[in-house]
């Protein structure tokens, strides 16, 4: 499990991305902080619009026009990436850093072999000739467990099905084995079947190399099975982190709870769905305090100011320090604002 | 890949038929008295019949087509009724050089034109853009002949680097070749602009960058080879349109081709002479075609599976 | 038993696959594959399975938006196919369609008081005079406000779009509505209200579904019946909560144990199944799961097994499988989840 007392592989400290559009600018990702550690998965969940991905992105610097990181700092084993020049940082990505995308379909180049699309990465950061190159570039197909690596090799994307075409990127993304891999939503253009050996492959993987695992998914099915530890992102701003366990055990923000009481489950009977009320608000709406507000059953007049996100000191069960949640109900505040209230 | 291409061979077969068809009825379909119209007002009789014989217009139309598609199995055309030679001979040495003029073109306009597309492309919006744009526009609308005239100006006139007409050196090709190409890059420069602008926010664009590949590659290896696909059906309509537009160009520079040919022959009302020439054109513009597809099938490795 | 509002019976769908030089049909992709069920008024019968099982396809060819290759459709006790053109036009209104994007099944031009009105009018359900009264009525069923009538389909959200397609849906009163990855574009919290509004209307207006979904969980929280399919055939069919509490196919086992649970401290005994979903241009001899079937021997590769129900199964539970028995007595009822 986690390692964290080391240096972590990964910390990122008040990231904030922007789009600057025609309509003003927008806030992906506004102010996130996290950190992973060797041989440690961070799950980061959230819903369409909670800048989980552009978070990523952010980290790959791969960000596109009209988005931009405004500030913050991405620290990998200690190096700040976003003050290296872009062709310094040419040198980690793909190398040091990866990443896999959710569309296994369209996230490889159709025009090229499956081989010569591992072997590229592999020329660039490790100097390998051609045929070194290839050979290698079979070698990881193996591991990711393609059958018939050597005929594989000379295939095109499109010979290939869904989960192969993900097995190919993981080898992409592993030629050069990375200290980081950031997996964005890397299953969820699969099949349940397919999903469950990509992830079980994702996992062995990285008991064997002890790279960092981000993975970045909606699904809190595949939080649970992966991650160490958890972020769940709302709005551009992670409300809640801990390690797995404890928020499955006991989630403290009504957004995350919210959340998980809104998936049917295969595996237990519920009646009625929890509905989290509204939508996701958009730039223009966004509210200058708590951002859930609007679709928060326990909004207060406190929630108007913005709330930081600070280690529960109030109103939950466990005593543990593990985690950090952005509500105001876990503060002293709360108490004093809602008595007032009561008052009134 | 060669069922592929077997198939699209035999589907040429029928376009063949269909060409050679309308060259031939070219003469059926003269209104009137075709050795009437050829020879002129002041034929006489036997003149006249003479020229129906030779034309072999005396026999039934589905007579004449087998003959004429026999002859031209044998790659007879027929003879001029102006000089008596065979339309072959006029045609092959002229159909040369307009060949070797529209392949000059093509490469200005492909050159010309895929950099401008691409350039445009990766500063979308940008001054760059905009500019590659409005030449594009200005290319595209400016005619020909006008645009031929003043590179002769400039050129040849005022400057005096160039020669004004003629064909054969390899100076002469300049000119006519950026005349030709101009219009053609144009197109192609639009073409490219967006079909790079498309590809460049593809999925695979991004892993490309995510793995470390030099910005430079990542455009033109990774999103240009796609990008091309499309393009290169441009292309080739552009080739065939270069080949029978070559009239214009060719008249300005004093080129002696195919296009001189014709404007001639028609003028003259020498309708075998057209009529090979036609034929020529039509099936150098299907060959063409038939190329194009199969590279683009070569470029785009997705169609082989549907 | 009282006779079902819907029923098919060895139901078959194959697209021809050409090739060669003369472009001629070498086979066909049997993307369904006799396939019998019924459904009964006021119930909700999902079908589940993964990409290429055949399960959007058939949900097609019952309404005859593609011609079934064979087998016999009845609605209300009359023969579907035999319906000619213009009648099958007019029963339409009895079977309504939503789809996973709703947005490209709406008019971007149109308001969505138009769309509705529209809607009714093909139809003829409902007199002009009384149209807008209706749409006010729809909208409020579906939990939008009367006023967002007079805007258009892209000033909507996912999850809106989604009701306004189900007020479309309901419309015309239809017996029953196909739900075709109805809610699968969603985000959790957007499809957790779809899904209420869809169980609440069933209950308020006596409506039937048929929900085709790849997603175990919605299908679990919608159904009473489920079918599961794979390869064109189904390979179990049952009520939900046999379905789910002892599942007798392999293919249903190793389906249910693959679905990651939201729940760190559960341990899932897996199921992983081998290798990908065969073609179905060329499906495996025999059982079509046996390529992957843990369980396989050698009858599996030779002959089909048919629906059938073992000695505990209840209430039409069947299931196709050579080796049932031995499964369920070998690993117990519920496969994947432990404690």
């Amino acid at each position: 499990m986690a390692a964290t007392d080391k240096t972590p592989i990964l910390k990122v400290e008040g990231l904030q991305t922007s789009f600057f559009t025609h309509d003003g600018e927008v806030k992906a990702v506004d102010g996130v902080d996290f950190e992973v550690g060797a041989n440690e998965t961070l799950g980061i969940v959230g819903e369409s619009g909670s800048g989980k991905s552009i978070t990523s992105l952010s980290i790959m610097q791969l960000v596109e026009s009209p988005g931009k990181i405004k500030g913050g700092s991405i620290n990998l084993t200690g190096e700040d990436l976003l003050k290296k020049s872009k062709s310094q940082f040419a040198k980690y990505r793909g190398n040091r850093v990866s990443m896999i995308f959710q569309e296994p379909m369209t996230s490889l180049n159709p025009v090229f072999t499956v081989g010569h699309q591992v072997s590229e990465a592999l020329r660039i950061h490790k100097k390998l000739g051609k045929k070194d190159a290839r050979q290698e570039a079979i070698r990881m197909l193996k591991l990711v467990g393609i059958p018939a690596p050597e005929d594989r090799a000379k295939r095109y994307p499109h010979e290939l099905s869904g989960g192969m075409r993900q097995r190919v990127m993981i080898a992409i993304a592993l030629s050069c084995d990375p200290e980081l891999l950031i997996a964005d939503e890397p299953t969820t253009a699969l099949d349940v079947t397919i999903q469950a050996q990509i992830l079980e492959l994702i996992k062995n993987l990285q008991e064997s190399s002890g790279m960092a695992v981000l993975i970045i998914t909606h699904d809190l099915g595949v939080i649970a099975e992966t991650a160490d530890k958890v972020a769940v992102m709302y709005a551009g701003e992670v409300v809640e982190q801990a390690d797995v366990k404890t928020l499955f055990k006991r989630p403290l923000h009504p957004y995350t709870k919210g959340l998980m009481n809104a998936i049917p489950r295969h595996d237990v009977d519920m009646d009625e769905l929890e509905v989290i009320k509204g939508t996701v608000p958009s730039s223009a709406e966004m509210p200058s305090g708590c951002r859930f507000m609007k679709r928060c059953p326990y909004a207060s007049e406190i929630c108007e100011t913005h709330p930081s996100l600070a280690t529960p000191t109030h109103n939950y069960g466990v005593e543990d320090d593990s985690g950090a949640v952005r509500c105001w109900i876990y503060t002293e505040e709360w108490d004093t604002a809602t008595k007032k209230q009561e008052v009134q | 890949m060669y069922i592929f291409i077997i198939r699209r061979f035999l589907q040429l077969i029928p376009v063949i038929i269909g060409v050679t068809l309308v060259a031939f009825l070219i003469i059926q379909l003269i209104p009137g008295d075709a050795a009437q119209v050829m020879a002129g007002e002041a034929a006489s009789e036997e003149q006249l019949e003479q020229m129906r014989e030779n034309l072999g217009l005396n026999e039934p139309l589905y007579v004449q087509y087998g003959t004429f598609l026999a002859d031209l199995v044998r790659l007879d055309l027929g003879q001029s009724v102006r000089t008596d030679q065979p339309v072959m001979e006029l045609v092959a040495p002229r159909f040369w050089i307009t060949l070797e003029l529209a392949f000059w073109g093509l490469v200005v306009a492909v050159v010309v034109g895929l950099l401008g597309g691409i350039l445009a492309a990766t500063k979308q919006n940008s001054y760059r853009d905009l500019g590659t744009m409005m030449f594009a526009v200005i290319g595209l609308s400016m005619p020909n002949f006008w645009l031929g005239l003043m590179l002769m100006y400039l050129f040849s006139i005022e400057l005096g680097w160039l020669p004004t007409s003629g064909w054969g050196d390899w100076q002469q090709i300049f000119l006519p070749a950026i005349t030709m190409g101009t219009a053609g890059a144009a197109i192609i420069a639009r073409m490219t602009r967006s079909a790079m602008l498309e590809v460049l926010g593809e999925d695979y664009v991004r892993t490309a960058r995510a793995k470390g590949v030099k910005e430079r590659l990542v455009i033109y290896k990774h999103a240009l080879r796609n990008a091309l696909i499309p393009v290169v059906t441009v292309i080739g309509l552009q080739f065939g349109y270069f080949l029978s537009g070559a009239v214009l160009t060719e008249s300005v520079f004093s080129i002696n081709g195919l296009g001189r040919l014709v404007v001639d022959a028609i003028s003259q009302r020498d309708f075998p002479v057209v009529q090979g020439t036609v034929i020529v054109l039509a099936l150098t513009f299907v060959l063409t075609n038939f190329i194009v597809d199969i590279l683009y099938r070569v470029l785009n490795k997705r169609i082989e599976i549907n | 038993m009282t006779t079902p509002l819907f029923e098919t019976k060895n139901l078959k769908k194959y697209f021809p696959v050409k090739g060669g030089v003369l472009n001629r049909k070498m086979t066909d992709v049997k993307a369904v594959d006799d396939v019998s069920f019924a459904i009964h008024s006021g119930e909700t019968l999902s079908i589940v399975g993964e990409s290429g099982c055949g399960k959007s396809t058939t949900g097609r060819a019952i309404l005859r938006l593609e011609e079934p290759t064979d087998g016999e459709i009845y609605f209300d006790g009359e023969d579907f196919r035999k319906l000619s053109k213009s009648q099958l036009r007019k029963r339409r209104k009895d079977i309504q369609i939503i789809f996973q994007d709703p947005y490209a099944s709406l008019n971007p031009r149109q308001k969505v008081k138009q769309i509705l009105d529209e809607a009714m009018a093909i139809q003829g359900v409902v007199p002009k005079k009384d149209r807008p009264a209706r749409i006010r009525e729809l909208m409020e069923v579906v939990g939008l406000r009367p006023q967002q009538a007079e805007r258009y389909p892209h000033e909507f959200s996912g999850g809106q779009r989604q009701r306004i397609g189900i007020a479309r849906a309901l419309s015309v009163d239809p017996k029953l509505i196909v739900c075709d990855e109805a809610v699968s574009a969603l985000d959790v919290s957007t499809q957790a209200q779809v899904l209420n509004l869809l169980k609440d209307l069933q209950r308020k207006f006596d409506l039937t579904f048929l929900f085709i979904s790849h997603d175990l969980g919605v299908v679990r929280h919608i159904s009473d019946r489920v079918v599961v399919m794979y390869l064109g055939k189904i390979v179990e069919i049952a009520d939900k909560k046999s379905l789910f509490d002892s599942p007798h196919h392999p293919y249903t086992r190793a389906l249910l144990s693959a679905i990651p649970v939201p729940d760190p401290e559960r341990k899932t005994e897996r199921i992983v199944l081998e290798g990908d979903v065969p073609s179905p241009m060329n499906p495996p001899s025999g059982c079509r799961f046996h390529t992957r079937c843990p369980f396989a021997t050698e009858i599996c590769k030779q002959e089909e097994p048919e629906l059938r129900t073992a000695g505990d199964m209840v209430d039409g539970h069947q299931a196709a499988c050579h080796h049932m028995e031995e499964i369920v007595e070998q690993y117990g009822k519920t496969p994947s989840v432990q404690e």
